[in-house]
């Protein structure tokens, strides 16, 4: 069969909306999310049960229910709590908290990353936690950090695709749309992919980017000591010497 | 409107029996997944280049793009190309050919980490290529990504809410469905978070058993 | 009247768990006073200096500097309490403290290590910090590493910038943790001459140490600790030369 590109082309313009749609969410969803992030890995990080143990439910809580369930969990129990929001509103509230459970891991993971004699130092010569923090903790952690933080970033583009189910208008809700209309779901569903595919490789790249910025080292390649052992452990082609 | 406890408690019976349901394509899906990741490592393994540069563009697109999407192109997409499965079926093989994708990423990563002496040993010996994956490669693999492979369970876990889309009766499915009779939402959706959110935590838990006891085996 | 000791310790107590770690120690040092501690590994000697700046919080006594109460107070109502963080905070640069792993901070050059502090902490205007930063680098013999990194410096030239670190701060007690423990052998005499002329200075100083050719040459006292306690304490000649009990000379005999 052919693909019948004039399908993509006639409905550009929906696509266009629900990219930019879902550009928005995303990064709205992010920035909120890393946000809040922070201030739960403080709290999760706390000796204190009373100030871990909450923060520590928060974070399983988000992690190990299906995203799509949250987002009708919010849907549908924000109005108890009096919260009238747009489903727009209601599905990037969710997709923040849902992010920021895993941001939160994985700032309290970059924070652990850091020798604890480097806190201490900091708070021996008289910087209070959050300026040491500051200082000290955030400048070293950011390796560790922005990798798996780009990841997540990731995840939550394709997640946002989820928020289709609340009538949202994004990319996939528009792709729904078209596909209703035209009766071509490879077509679209393919053309829908394609710029999911192509806004996450705009956001790893621009990872990559800051990467090298900060002197970060790229995945070490396999010692070519080991290059009979590497013909089973490695999937990459062998080095060229 | 008040939050009513009978309710959720009135769509627990119908729920878990719905659970049921995403039990039974989770386990199909990480099987095929598991079997589909191990295949695809071993390929990829090949160095052909051209197999290599495909698989590569596969992997990007995977992981690139939405399940849901996903879910979408194996059960409106696939017909175009004269293949029409039930949703069932092209829900559990959009899932696992997503998972198949991230295992063998996984294993990737599990191969660089792992020590090549033995690996070495058994080429010196003159083990053939099937009896080093089978015997020396694969199962020092599994052994070592064993906690990745439980966390990857559960997000297959998660992804059978997403069948719903496409009318497979899953958990959240029937949580709609009620839903839809009882006017009550937020009761039978809280009813159903709860449901899987135990059964996530019963599989890491699991997960975490199962490495203790492995590592205490290995000494 | 007489001067205020500069370091006053009464009861301090620490537990991990079942474990003691300090077991009531009382000790004053006075100003321009250098106390050596030494005492077998896991004596508790580490967590004690540890205490004395609160990096370690104890479970129980006092700590003064110069008079004043750090992280635990008496309270109006009798007993005591704990300070507030900030309290805290803001009495600990007047303790240095000088790690057996340095600890320098690996993003900061040397200059910024010494210089960071002081214009966070103390307000000091970039210009001013950077200079006491050179000479106190120039005086410890590294003015030409000043804009190294951490990582580019030997281990005995990170101890020595770890000292200028503490020594930016100003400060009116110096505690060292096995300074030069982590230490090439041949490194070792540098930091500790270095040492011995901050002592010569007048800086008071509390210093874990197993070197004990430098705690008998510099120390006014040395105290030994023993499973918690201050088990013997006295001028070097005699505790070193006449320990009273079979724990130090047992320990001493493992330094012949």
């Amino acid at each position: 069969m052919a693909l019948d590109l004039s399908i993509i082309a006639d409905n550009a313009g929906l696509f266009a909306k629900g990219a930019v749609a879902t550009v928005y969410i995303s990064l709205a969803a992010i920035a909120a999310g890393l946000l809040i992030a922070f201030p739960v890995a403080l709290l999760r990080l706390s000796p204190r049960r009373v100030m871990s143990w909450p923060a520590m439910a928060y974070v399983e809580l988000f992690r190990n229910i299906p995203f799509i369930v949250m987002l009708s969990l919010f849907f549908y129990g924000l109005p108890f709590f009096g919260l009238r929001l747009q489903p727009m509103t209601t599905g990037i509230v969710a997709l923040a908290l849902f992010g920021s459970a895993y941001f939160a891991e994985i700032v309290r993971g970059a924070i652990l990353s850091v020798p604890r004699g480097q806190m201490e130092s900091a708070r021996a010569i008289g910087m209070s936690y959050l300026r040491a923090l500051r200082e000290i903790i955030f400048p070293q952690m950011l390796r560790f950090f922005i990798p798996a933080a780009t990841n997540t970033s990731i995840s939550l583009v394709k997640e946002s695709a989820v928020l289709a189910t609340l009538s949202v208008a994004e990319l996939t809700y528009q792709g729904l749309i078209v596909q209703g209309q035209t009766y071509a779901p490879f077509e679209v569903f393919l053309a829908t992919a394609a710029i999911y595919w192509g806004l996450t490789a705009l956001l790893a790249a621009g990872f990559r980017a800051s990467e090298r910025r900060l002197g970060g080292q790229g995945r070490r390649g396999f010692s070519s000591r080991h290059r009979l052992a590497a013909r089973y452990l490695s999937l990459e082609p062998e080095p060229r010497s | 409107m008040d939050f009513s406890v009978e309710a959720a408690l009135a769509a627990l019976p119908a729920l878990l029996r719905a659970t049921g349901t995403n039990i039974a394509i989770a386990a199909a899906a990480m099987a095929l997944a598991l079997a589909g990741g191990i295949f695809l490592t071993i390929l990829r393994s090949l160095k052909i280049a051209p197999v290599n540069l495909a698989v590569g563009v596969v992997i990007s697109f995977i992981r690139g793009t939405p399940v849901l999407i996903q879910i979408f192109l194996f059960y409106y997409g696939l017909p175009a190309l004269g293949l029409q499965l039930d949703p069932l079926t092209a829900g559990i093989c959009a899932i696992a050919f997503n998972s198949t994708i991230f295992i063998s990423e996984i294993m990737r990563g599990g191969l660089a980490d792992m020590d090549p002496g033995p690996v070495e040993a058994a080429i010196a010996l003159g083990l053939k290529a099937r009896a080093i994956w089978g015997k020396v490669v694969i199962p020092q693999l599994l052994l070592r990504i064993l906690p990745p492979l439980v966390n990857e369970a559960t997000i297959i876990l998660k992804g059978t809410a997403l069948l719903s889309v496409i009318t497979v009766v899953e958990l959240f499915r029937t949580a709609q469905q009620i839903s839809a009779t009882t006017f009550r939402p937020f009761e039978t959706m809280l009813a159903a978070a709860a449901i899987i959110l135990l059964l996530n935590v019963l599989v890491s838990q699991f997960g975490g058993m199962l490495e203790r006891r492995l590592a205490v085996r290995r000494g | 009247m007489t001067a205020l000791p500069v370091l006053s310790v009464r009861g301090l107590r620490k537990s991990f768990g079942a474990m003691t770690a300090v077991a009531g120690v009382d000790l004053d040092v006075g100003a321009g006073e250098i106390v050596c501690i030494i005492g077998p590994s896991g004596c508790g000697k580490s967590t004690f200096l540890r205490c004395i700046n609160y990096l370690e919080r104890p479970d129980e006594g006092t700590v003064r500097i110069a008079g004043d109460y750090i992280g635990r107070e008496p309270a109006a109502a009798g007993g005591t309490r704990l300070q507030s963080g900030r309290q805290i905070d803001r009495m600990r640069p007047r303790v240095g403290l000088v790690f057996q792993q340095f600890h320098l901070w690996p993003h900061l050059s040397a200059l910024e290590n010494i210089a960071r502090a002081p214009i966070r902490l103390r307000g000091v205007d970039r210009d001013e910090a950077e200079a006491q930063a050179r000479r106190l680098l120039a005086r410890f013999g590294l003015a030409a590493k000043a804009d190294r990194m951490p990582a580019d410096l030997s281990g005995g030239e990170k101890q020595r910038v770890a000292i200028a670190r503490a020594l930016a701060m100003k400060p009116e007690l110096m505690l060292f943790d096995e300074p030069t423990s982590a230490l090439d052998p041949e490194v070792v005499g540098d930091v500790l001459r270095l040492m011995k002329e901050l002592a010569e200075e007048g800086m008071t100083m509390v210093v874990v140490t197993h070197e004990l050719g430098f705690a008998r040459k510099v120390a006014d006292r040395i105290v030994f600790f023993d499973a918690g306690r201050i088990a013997e304490m006295g001028p070097p000649d005699e505790l070193i030369d006449r320990p009273r009990s079979e724990r130090l000379r047992l320990f001493l005999s493992h330094f012949q």
